[in-house]
């Protein structure tokens, strides 16, 4: 497809080039207008340059102050996250896990609360879908093979102690993702899965010491089984 | 190589992404504090909920502090790439939690204006450039702003927006392309903002 054609029928990607810069696409016609970039040269074009008006729309509105606590918080779990923990989850090193023993040894241990989510995530679906946890604690959103788990009620953590989110691939042994958090004082907080969730099959999260774990020392609080 | 707080702070963006690739908190600390604002203040817009704004920036400054997320300075700079995650995970909670746009949303905490202080050279062109982008809106003509708002703004899709006004979805999708067309050609290439 040419410029041209863009032009001449008035109607076809040329349109959609725009709303997707804006983000306004449904997700199904995103996922098609992405394959399309791929080979219409135009398209890529218009797209670069609208995202660069996009890019500055943030710049039009009130600027806020970031709130002091939202700050100190980031730095804490910064700092409490060795980077070599952190980037560990893009390695698939066996040394990263001592693996069942510890696992199975830490589920036998405590046992605090378990919510099992079992996920329908069919391989080639890309519409957004809310799993709600049977006991009502977390609930998992899945969009375009990403993950966003939203947790209810936790109690919130003593000085030293973190939430650990895990993810599982088939059976072997679950590693971290380098995800720490803590929740809101109402016990809610909205965490990304990093990465695809394609071959995962399970999501899981512990509480941990501050600055995080590479093998669980504890329980899991929620085990979402992706399958 | 290690570096005085100071001499961190007069580098580069994405000098600092490697530094902060490499593990450097002091790196990460510049970059939060140079571009957190604008990221509190763009979640805090589309939301209208402080403790969700808090929530996504959060999510987004620990997501480039563990992997980078993705980041690819062939692909733009570090502000539009940390603005450009915080929106697409504003977009998500706003649909996950069925919120609708952040201007008619009750707070439940008011966040703080940042300031006027324009202590840098780098703060005094990020102004000029906001006064150019407010502009340029200015100058549109109210239904294609209105389309564009609500889109980026207010997170909803073209169909979505469609319904809301009562218009065919060929013509809001039009309304959009017009509307960032005329914008780029009001900040103009010798004018574009730099993000």
């Amino acid at each position: 497809m040419t410029g041209d054609d863009h032009i001449a029928n008035g109607r076809t990607c040329g349109e959609d080039a725009a709303a997707y810069a804006l983000g306004a696409l449904e997700p199904s016609e995103a996922e098609a207008f992405r394959r399309h970039l791929r080979d219409c040269p135009d398209c890529q074009k218009e797209v670069a340059e609208f995202e660069q008006i996009t890019g500055a729309l943030p710049d039009s509105g009130v600027r806020y102050e970031v709130p002091k606590d939202l700050r100190r918080r980031v730095l804490a779990e910064v700092r409490a996250t060795p980077k070599a923990a952190a980037s560990s989850s893009r390695r698939t090193s066996a040394r990263s896990w001592r693996p069942a023993l510890a696992w199975g040894g830490a589920f036998a241990a405590v046992v605090i609360v378990a919510v099992v989510l079992v996920v329908a995530l069919s391989s080639g679906g890309s519409s957004p879908r809310t799993i709600q946890a049977s006991t009502g604690n977390a609930d998992l959103q899945i969009a375009s093979g990403h993950g966003d788990l939203i947790v209810h009620r936790l109690p919130q953590l003593p000085a030293g102690r973190i939430y650990e989110m895990w993810v599982q691939r088939g059976s072997a042994t679950p590693t971290p993702t380098g995800t720490l958090f803590a929740v809101r004082p109402n016990g809610s907080a909205a965490v990304g899965v990093p990465g695809s969730l394609s071959g995962v099959s399970a999501v899981l999260v512990t509480q941990e010491p501050a600055g995080g774990t590479l093998a669980p020392t504890s329980a899991a609080v929620i085990v979402a089984h992706v399958t | 190589m290690r570096f005085r707080q100071g001499a961190m702070r007069s580098l580069a963006d994405e000098e600092l992404m490697q530094l902060v690739q490499d593990g450097d908190v002091r790196a990460f600390e510049v970059v939060f504090d140079r571009h957190s604002s604008a990221a509190f203040s763009l979640a805090y817009r589309m939301c209208g909920r402080r403790a969700t704004a808090e929530d996504i920036v959060q999510d987004a400054f620990l997501s480039l502090w563990r992997s980078g997320s993705g980041y690819d300075p062939r692909r733009g700079s570090v502000r539009s790439w940390v603005l450009s995650v915080v929106h697409n995970r504003a977009v998500d909670a706003m649909r996950r939690l069925g919120a609708k746009s952040g201007l008619d949303v009750p707070d439940e905490g008011i966040a703080e204006r940042l300031p006027a202080a324009e202590t840098t050279d780098a703060e005094v062109e990020r102004r000029d450039d906001a006064r150019q982008v407010r502009t340029a809106l200015d100058e549109l003509p109210p239904d294609q702003r209105q389309v564009i708002e609500l889109a980026y703004f207010g997170g909803f899709t073209h169909t979505q927006i469609a319904e809301m006004l009562e218009l065919p979805p060929g013509t809001v999708k039009g309304r959009m392309r017009l509307g960032l067309t005329k914008l780029r050609f009001f900040l103009g290439e010798e004018s574009r903002v730099t993000i």
